[in-house]
């Protein structure tokens, strides 16, 4: 079976932009080819992450996109699982350079999540979840993320102040990022203090509305070898993904059984454990994920995913020496849905290269990336990258 | 609870999905506008599901038959809408939970009371409404769904 790398990375300023979808991907795709042909002398193939039509009613972003690429007459597909979208994308893209149907395949994501003000993110995030009884109940994403939150803080030793110090965290993370939306340190009081939006999730425990795009070029060995120009591509080494419930009522409030699945899969195809993963990007799209992932991941004891935070010499007994969420995690570098599963990418690229400045990891050269889409593990795809050599 | 007249103890035929059949859902709310809160129940895992649907997704079977649930259940957990989609914006700020049925069959649901009055464990009675009392805007209903019923918690 060829070799999938991750040779290229680019994305768009985050947060809320200027510039719609399409303009998002070009800042994407200029960065990704800086040192690259064009992408039609590169690429056979592209799979584009998009969650909603509504934020700029298009849909055919896969030929939009390729247009925009130069691309022409060659397979371009969006892919759609809410939040889940983008690492969707990069999945398709491994599994077609693997199969060796493709020698080369962009993945890219991209939402302009602002162009309808926060009521029309809300109304087009509510797309995700069941409809028959839960959207016609009147819920909305941080209330369905409020609901996983009160059981977890119930069964759980866990307080609303464990969950803020996720979000202070991934914000101090954040402000060593120069892609990240959010430059700016939060203390704990602000965090506490923070308006509720569904109790126990205040503000700070929630990812921003963000506009975005990212880019990535999944290549195989003969492809790497003639474009790469540093010895230090990323290898994609284990792809794992599964689909759980729809309805959030019918799904383990406290063990993202489906996030599990994904993970165990992708370390299986990978030939590693959790214990080997130095870096790990997981979807913290409310703070609770962070903590409920880290259980999942097989990072953390059950109950004790809330000590992310903590140096790993801190942590309880079980835990491992992973460091997540080094970008600022959805929280604090942004969330622009269908992006957000590449943007987890990028950030593991740069650690397993050696390129990510102040927050580098030392000897980082094992990532894990969770992303996920509807409530919790409705959909979640994981994905285990190395560094070249290992 | 003692199943309905359904005698499905295997796959669904294609002729058995119909409108009227409560294993959709156009046959599943005209049940519960006449006062009938139907599930799927699993014949070999005993999972019930909300609404009915034609496989189990605790076991994977196809043997579900109809099982008529009760009204009564317990908070399992709870928060506030406090910024609703906007059919419900005039609602704000909504308490809803997911309630575990008698059965062990588990929806989420609005609750009505206020979110300070609400407690895990709390024991809750389903009610059905018209969607005229639900008062939920009607530009948010599907063709379809403009005269299905909507289900309320209320405390116990
Ligand atoms: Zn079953």
């Amino acid at each position: 079976m060829p070799t999938a790398h991750l040779i290229a990375v680019g994305s768009s300023p985050l947060g809320k932009t200027d510039l719609p979808g399409r303009d998002l991907f070009s800042k994407a795709l200029a960065e990704a080819f800086e040192e690259l042909p064009d992408p039609a002398d590169v690429v056979d193939g592209l799979y584009v992450g998009a969650q909603s039509e509504r934020y700029e009613n298009q849909i055919m972003q896969g030929t939009l996109m390729a247009e925009w690429a130069g691309l022409r007459n060659v397979p371009a597909e969006r892919v759609e699982a809410c939040a889940a979208a983008g690492a969707l994308a990069l999945k398709n893209a491994v599994r077609d350079v693997r199969a060796g149907v493709h020698d080369a395949v962009l993945a890219c994501g991209v939402e302009k999540m602002t162009a309808g003000g926060t009521e029309g993110a809300t109304n087009a995030l509510g797309a995700a979840f069941e409809r028959a009884l839960e959207q016609r109940s009147g819920i909305t994403a941080p209330a369905t993320y409020a609901l996983l939150a009160r059981r977890y803080l119930h069964e759980t030793d866990a307080t609303e102040r464990d969950l803020a110090r996720i979000a202070v965290k991934n914000h101090r993370n954040a402000a060593s990022n120069p892609r990240a939306m959010f430059q700016d340190e939060v203390d704990i009081e602000t965090a506490m203090n923070a308006p509720d939006v569904a109790p126990p999730l205040k503000l700070y425990d929630c990812a921003p509305v963000t506009d975005g795009a990212a880019a990535v070029v999944v290549a195989n060995d003969e492809v790497a070898a003639d474009l790469q120009a540093r010895a230090d591509a990323v290898r994609v080494a284990g792809v794992g993904s599964a689909a759980n419930n729809l309805a959030v009522a019918e799904r383990d409030l406290t063990y993202v059984e489906g996030a599990n699945v994904a993970a165990s899969t992708a370390y299986e195809d990978a030939g590693v454990d959790a214990t080997d993963v130095d870096v790990a990007e997981v979807h913290d799209a409310f703070t609770v994920c962070e903590a409920l992932l880290a259980e999942a991941a097989e990072f953390a004891p059950k109950g004790r995913g809330i000590e992310t935070v903590e140096d790993p010499a801190d942590r309880s007994a079980g835990w491992t020496d992973v460091q997540i969420n080094t970008s600022g995690g959805l929280k604090a570098r942004g969330h622009p849905i269908g992006a957000t599963g590449l943007l987890q990418a990028v950030e593991a690229h740069e650690q397993l290269t050696g390129r990510a400045g102040e927050r580098q990891v030392a000897d980082a050269d094992t990532a894990l990336l969770i992303n996920e889409g509807g409530v919790a593990d409705a959909h979640t795809v994981a994905h285990v990258l190395t560094a070249r050599g290992e | 609870m003692t199943d309905t007249d359904s005698t499905t103890t295997g796959p669904l035929a294609p002729e058995d999905i119909t409108a009227d059949s409560p294993f959709t859902l156009p046959g599943f709310f005209d049940a519960l506008a006449d006062g009938q809160l139907l599930a799927a129940r699993c014949t070999e895992c005993e999972t019930h599901m909300l609404p009915p649907r034609p496989a189990c997704y605790g076991c994977g079977s196809r043997a579900v038959t109809l099982a008529e649930q009760p009204r009564t259940g317990e908070v399992i957990s709870y928060t506030s809408v406090n910024r609703p989609p906007s059919a419900f914006d005039h609602l704000a700020p909504i308490t809803v939970a997911v309630v575990e049925l008698d059965t062990s069959a588990r929806l989420t649901g609005r609750v009505d009371a206020p979110l300070d009055d609400v407690s895990i464990g709390d024991r809750v009675e389903l009610q059905v409404r018209d969607p005229e009392t639900a008062d939920i805007d009607p530009d948010f209903d599907l063709s379809y769904e403009e005269e299905w019923p909507v289900h309320v918690f209320e405390l116990l």
